[in-house]
């Protein structure tokens, strides 16, 4: 079986400075892969480098069966690639509901709006005038509303009182359900424990720990924070 | 007030807020300051010329008009300004000397001279018990449903709210499937364009000349500093007061007096109130 995402050897950073270093790893659909591992070392990097906002230095990417490395981050999209940024996640001067309808071609299930009552609430407002964990799940929902086999998530839970993670998470299970593959870059055990088949960890650009979701311990996930 | 001055005033602000429509889009959207706007207008009012001089028929001076300043803006956006966006102090500098490239382009091409051609349509007609410029009343009536149809189109396209979201957040535009390079290219050659059909439409009331561009620059920023950017009410707003003010002063005391109330005005609105009387970013 061809995973969704196939990653080798992939070398990348900023400039002429790399962060990441030979990182291989796969995501089947169906699946959810956690990163994990302390601010700095590289999960965004990651993350913007099977997006497309900045280009690898060495390494191939595949998606589908296709090379995706040379492909502009809106091809990508197209290709069936969504993104959820850590920072800078929603476009503050649009609506809610501009925000939510840009990414997709209708609007989102009721089902959002009643586990997200605020963004109902607040469809007409800018969402730049909403607080960082408010925008931080409009960002969630427009990526999980998305027409795509692939979902990257950068830190989604930053900010975002538990009650709406426990949200988040089942939106996870239920689109991982459906067949998407899921990148999820996180901090928080929790989820992370709650919601991933597999766990990649990332200690100064290079991989330290993988395992599957039902044999990686607790432990094993705090050593990778404390490295 | 009299007939015709109420009618030179729809006149002033409706060919006004034409002439800054492109500016509105190219800097109240993209957010490039573009110093050759006014050229565009000028390279536009030669399409007459240049199809009188080829012989061709008065129908084709649109596209001729489309054909010269599409072209044009497409290959500046392709090679100098797609390296601009979002940084408005580098755009300024680099269309200024986009400009000046330009008018001497032009005045290589046609010379110093004044050029004049005549209206399409001729005659006068009865408004308000003032004889009037059938063409003057035809545009004014043509910019009026133009402007209604474009606010229509702007407040419903999902175009407009792509624009916003690319100039307000380009990655996460890319994320999300928008091509912002394309996009922008569309947009600066769409501004472009109707600054160059502005140009088109004024040729027959003015004298065409490289030069002409400048005057239509300046008060084009002048009208949009007043009324704010990004919005199509502020730029109704903004070339209402500009045009509205010049035009008053100018038939009751004298065009020095008129054009020195705009100045100051401009001058309050970047004191008191910078974003203009209806700032919107969206």
């Amino acid at each position: 079986m061809t995973a969704l995402l196939e990653i080798e050897g992939l070398t990348g950073g900023y400039q002429d400075t790399n962060v990441l270093f030979e990182i291989s790893v796969e995501i089947e659909a169906g699946s959810l892969l956690g990163v994990l591992g302390r601010n700095g070392v590289g999960k965004t990097t990651l993350a913007r480098l099977v997006q497309g906002e900045i280009k690898a230095s060495q390494g191939d990417i595949r998606f589908d069966g296709q090379p995706m490395g040379n492909q502009p981050a809106h091809a990508r999209r197209h290709m069936g690639v969504g993104y959820m940024p850590q920072t800078a996640m929603v476009f503050d001067d649009l609506t809610v509901q501009e925000n939510l309808s840009l990414g997709s071609s209708g609007k989102p299930p009721d089902r959002y709006f009643d586990l997200f009552p605020r963004l109902a609430e607040r469809l007409k407002q800018p969402a730049g005038t909403m607080s960082g964990g408010e925008r931080k799940i409009l960002s969630f929902v427009r990526t999980m509303i998305e027409d795509t086999k692939l979902i990257i998530l950068d830190e989604p839970t930053e900010g975002v009182q538990p009650e709406n993670i426990n949200h988040m998470a089942d939106c996870l299970r239920e689109r991982v359900a459906e067949g998407a593959g899921v990148l999820l870059c996180e901090q928080n055990l929790n989820l992370l424990s709650d919601v991933a088949d597999w766990f990649l960890g990332l200690d100064s650009g290079r991989v330290t720990m993988t395992g599957s979701g039902n044999m990686t311990t607790r432990k094993d996930l705090n050593a990778v924070l404390s490295l | 007030m009299s007939s015709v001055l109420l009618l030179n005033l729809a006149w002033q602000i409706s060919t006004l807020a034409l002439v800054a429509l492109g500016l509105a889009i190219v800097f109240g959207k993209l957010r490039i300051m573009n110093m050759a706007h006014g050229e565009f207008v000028m390279i536009g009012a030669y399409a007459p010329v240049i199809t009188s001089m080829l012989g061709l028929p008065g129908w084709l001076q649109l596209p001729v008009c489309l054909v010269t300043v599409g072209p044009v803006a497409f290959v500046l956006e392709r090679t100098i300004i797609r390296h601009l966006y979002g940084r408005m102090f580098d755009s300024l500098l680099a269309t200024w000397g986009i400009a000046i490239l330009l008018r001497e382009i032009v005045e290589l091409i046609f010379g110093r001279g004044y050029q004049s051609v005549s209206p399409p349509i001729a005659g006068t007609v009865c408004v308000f018990g003032a004889d009037y410029p059938a063409y003057r009343i035809a545009v004014i009536i043509g910019i009026l449903l133009g402007f209604i149809g474009l606010y229509w189109w702007n407040t419903r396209s999902k175009t407009g709210t792509r624009i916003k979201a690319m100039v307000g957040n380009p990655n996460l535009a890319e994320a999300i499937g928008i091509n912002t390079a394309r996009l922008s290219a569309g947009a600066f050659v769409f501004g472009c364009c109707t600054a160059g059909l502005a140009g088109l439409i004024l040729a027959p009331t003015v004298r065409i000349e490289p030069m002409m561009g400048l005057d239509y620059l300046i008060r084009s920023f002048f009208a949009l500093v007043v009324g704010g950017l990004g919005s199509l009410e502020g730029l109704g707003i903004g070339s209402g007061i500009i045009a509205g003010t010049q035009t008053f002063l100018g038939a009751v005391a004298s065009q020095t007096y008129g054009y020195l109330a705009v100045l100051t005005l401009s001058i309050l609105f970047l004191w008191l109130k910078p974003n203009g009387v209806r700032s919107s970013s969206r």
